[in-house]
């Protein structure tokens, strides 16, 4: 990494207000509770009928942008990564752009690589940044994950989003020192073109695709740093499950101290592309200055990137500027499969 | 103004599929011409219709009338005011015998909202509200009526049950009207009962979808014969037509305008009868109020006295059941209104008949009063 | 093959819809949206674009249950009068999991949300709506 670095000058997030307990699921599709319970996840959180991911991203796109104190026009580039976009082809981004202000002066597309989308984006971001190509980016992770209805993938497939705001070093509210990516072909999970769902590889999705990228690309962040488990405050991974982060953070040598205040999986589901990030905008909620995060967040196909990023003076002033996490995960209402059914369009209905 | 009808025709309101939009036209219309003695020189027909486009297809409704009424040749107008297009379409006919450009007018008005399910015809209504602030939303036609009865309610402390005398006098009057959509009586606290369409309305607090057509021959005083009833003045004024651009939206601001302008003109403000446009139960109440027929806050107390029943002190309300119970047929509403109070000062009306009527106020608006017409009928 | 929604109609609104774009009278100062040609109050062809606040107060609602076609997923569809100072505007209400919640004064938030889809291979219209307030915050342009 250059001498010149980067940094989050605003971090938002957005959760719907729906939540399906993982009861429901099991009652409809004929799961015994012991089938479900190994996920340590309660309830997941679902998009309502007139949301998808570009709604979801555009409100904390929008939380991000009021704590970065920034005017919409003086972000130059948006990146929205998801798996669920709304248009094949027509960029969420120029939308969630127009809609915030920040159109026409700016870089804008949707990236893919199913949950780590946005972390590639962030991570551009802080190579436009640090080259000097812009001042500020906003990197938008969003998605209204998709699961074959009956498989186990459904227990958890969520909606949420997480946006940050990617400016020079001075002022940030957080600076990433270091980051480093690491990916292979490895199809652990895949959703063909034009069909609705994803399959996947149940067993193959762990140790070939999320633990092997994982801990290869947070080694290789500390072989390149110096750093240890020991130096960071905060440990935050992809979230499929809430089993999983844990594990995978205990095998490269985190407590669950160090890895709780990370983990949204449990309360709401995997939102795919804002899960890692979301528990990103969750630590920065409370972080205090001086606190070393590291950051992995992972997508199939399959990769995974690792930071090292360090809480700034400036965090305490902007974390009321928006809703918390913790107030999004606390707005909350329990619906039944059949709304989730007609809210996700997995029923079948003439238009 | 001296214009005179010489003769009305009206079709029952109903779903008529069986009949399209000339065979209703006709129904009325030859009913109409029979009754003025089949007057040789028709010089203008103008027809009132609005969603002939959106139902069936069809431009220039007036011009393909013509022919279809045996009437080539004819010179013809199609006029489009919403909910207000038969009152807008007298205004105009009306001004054509005024102005001496022609002594004789076929005024048809002729609505068909049944050719596709309801959700496709509430999506149509919706179009009587301002496109630019509505039609992005799924709002419906009734939700801003809806809105309306909540601050009604609340800001004059009225309750439903009170509300829901409206209905039951328009269902009661409009059970004696042949050519009423609905013929049966209810009872008030049968309204809050029934489905919900915006809360709080209900079914009942808003009219049927129904066709229809009604006719009118209109004369100069020179050419006229043996009329019934003459048409004084007909004035209208546009509004904002919106709850959000009001600064009160308990008054409507284009219906007191145009009655103050039909006021001036003819120094008139006593009438035996108003034909008024109840699209929902709060704008009747609100209409009495812009007018000033009720106090403000105080019209669905009135109603509930039974002031505007056939038996109270007056002006007796919708003698014909109104859009409520007699229908509303949308373009083709306001000419029914106009041949409804023609047959009252003619003492012929074959529903309830209000005694000695000889002078009648006809009110039509669009939506919220984008657009209102208000017209003075008097025996002649 | 058929196109239910226009394209350019929504298009060329769309900094009226996504921003609550609004037109003050520089006559009169009285602001109307969405923007007319002249003010509907005063007359006067003197108009400045001014961007609306997102937060406002609830003045009347309602639960629609008679909606339009194409809208059935959304049903039963909430609409409000919402007061936000410079003028008031009518939306959709979203979010509204308890309809009991909805009272006059209630704090209201705009959030941007789908609105009208057309079918299976047409356009997304998305627009502002407002929901009880959480307290996201408004970032003018």
């Amino acid at each position: 990494m250059g001498s010149v670095r980067a940094g989050v000058h605003g971090w938002g997030a957005y959760v719907p207000i729906y939540r399906l307990p993982m009861a429901e699921i099991a009652r409809i599709w004929g799961w015994h509770p012991e089938q479900y319970r190994g996920l340590a996840v309660d309830e997941k959180a679902i998009a309502g009928p007139d949301e998808d991911s570009l709604t979801m991203g555009y409100e904390a796109a929008r939380n991000a942008i009021a704590r970065a104190q920034v005017r919409p026009r003086e972000i130059e580039a948006v990146f929205f990564g998801t798996e669920s976009k709304p248009y094949a082809v027509k960029p969420s981004a120029t939308i969630v752009a127009e809609a915030l202000g920040i159109t026409p002066m700016t870089m804008a597309s949707d990236l893919e690589f199913a949950c780590r989308a946005a972390s590639e984006g962030m991570r551009a971001l802080t190579g436009m940044v640090s080259s000097g190509l812009i001042k500020y980016g906003l990197v938008i992770g969003s998605d209204t994950a998709q699961a074959n209805p009956g498989d186990v993938l459904e227990f958890t497939a969520a909606s949420g989003a997480a946006a940050f705001v990617i400016g020079p070093e001075k002022g940030a509210a957080a600076i990433i020192e270091d980051s480093a990516t690491f990916v292979t072909d490895t199809p652990d999970f895949w959703r063909r073109s034009g069909e609705p769902y994803p399959l996947h590889g149940e067993g193959f999705t762990g140790e070939p695709a999320y633990f092997y990228h994982i801990e290869s690309a947070v080694k290789a962040l500390f072989e390149r740093t110096g750093l240890r488990p020991s130096d960071f405050k905060y440990a935050i991974f992809h979230q499929p499950n809430g089993k999983f982060p844990v594990k995978v953070g205990q095998d490269l040598g985190f407590t669950l101290d160090q890895l709780k205040e990370g983990l949204v999986t449990p309360m709401i589901g995997n939102t795919y592309n804002a899960s890692a990030l979301m528990g990103f905008a969750k630590v920065l909620d409370k972080a205090k200055p001086g606190d070393r995060i590291l950051l992995a967040p992972f997508g199939s196909g399959a990769g995974s990137d690792a930071y090292s990023i360090l809480v700034t003076d400036a965090v305490e002033a902007k974390r009321l500027l928006a809703p918390t996490v913790e107030q999004y995960l606390a707005r909350k209402v329990k619906v039944d499969y059949g709304f989730y059914a007609k809210s996700r369009e997995i029923i079948y209905v003439i238009k | 103004m001296q214009v005179f009808v010489e003769g009305v025709g009206m079709t029952k309101v109903e779903r008529h599929y069986e009949k399209g939009l000339s065979h209703l036209a006709a129904e009325a219309a030859f009913k109409a011409l029979d009754e003025a003695g089949r007057p040789g020189g028709v010089d203008y027909i103008v027809v009132a219709n609005a969603l002939a486009t959106l139902q069936d297809e069809q431009l220039d409704l007036g011009g393909y009338l013509a022919a279809s009424l045996g009437l080539r040749g004819v010179r013809a107008l199609t006029i489009e005011a919403g909910e207000a297009s038969g009152l807008a379409a007298a205004q105009v006919a009306a001004s054509l015998i005024e102005s001496g450009m022609a002594d004789k007018v076929l005024l048809v008005g002729v609505e068909k909202i049944t050719e596709f399910p309801s959700g496709k015809a509430y999506r149509h209504l919706q179009m009587v509200y301002d496109s630019e602030s509505r039609s992005y939303y799924n709002v419906g036609f009734a939700a801003d009526a809806a809105m309306l009865t909540r601050l009604y309610m609340e800001t004059y402390g009225v309750d439903r049950e009170l509300l829901s005398y409206w209905p039951a006098l328009m269902h009661n009057n409009a059970k004696e009207n042949p050519y009423a959509m609905l013929n049966f009586a209810i009872k008030p606290d049968r309204v809050s009962k029934a489905l919900v369409i915006a809360e709080p309305l209900t079914l009942l607090d808003t009219f049927p979808l129904g066709d229809g057509a009604a006719a009118i021959v209109l004369s100069s005083e020179d050419s006229s014969s043996k009329p019934m009833a003459r048409i004084t003045a007909i004035e209208s004024a546009t509004g904002l037509g919106s709850i959000e651009l009001s600064d009160d939206p308990l008054i409507i601001d284009s219906v007191a305008e145009a009655y103050k302008r039909l006021s001036s003109l003819t120094g008139v403000d006593r009438f035996d009868f108003i034909e008024l446009h109840d699209s929902f139960t709060i704008t009747a109440m609100l209409v009495l109020e812009s007018i000033g027929v009720a106090p403000k806050g105080k019209a669905a107390e009135m109603v509930a006295q039974g002031s505007f029943s056939p038996t109270g002190p007056g002006p007796v309300a919708n003698p014909s059941g109104g859009l409520k119970a007699r229908g509303h047929p949308i373009g083709a509403t306001g000419v029914y209104q106009l041949a409804e109070a023609s047959l009252q000062v003619a003492g012929k009306f074959p529903g309830v008949q209000v005694r000695g009527a000889k002078r009648g106020l006809v009110i039509s608006m669009n939506g919220l009063g984008s657009n209102s017409f208000v017209a003075l009928v008097e025996g002649v | 093959m058929s196109m239910e929604l226009s394209i350019p109609r929504f298009w060329r609104f769309k900094h009226s819809i996504y921003r609550l774009q609004a037109a003050r009278c520089r006559s009169c100062g009285r602001v109307h949206y969405p923007p007319k040609n002249a003010c509907p109050y005063c007359g006067s062809r003197d108009l400045e674009p001014v961007e609306l606040p997102k937060r406002g107060k609830l003045v009347s609602y309602t639960t629609v249950y008679a909606v339009p076609d194409g809208s059935r997923q959304y049903s039963p569809i909430y609409v409000g009068l919402i007061d936000l100072g410079l003028t008031k505007v009518v939306t959709e209400l979203t979010d509204i999991a308890d309809p009991s919640q909805l009272r006059k004064g209630i704090e209201m938030e705009a959030v941007l949300r789908r609105t009208r889809v057309d079918r299976d291979a047409g356009l997304i219209y998305y627009v502002l709506k407002f929901r009880p307030a959480m307290g996201v915050p408004d970032v003018q342009a």
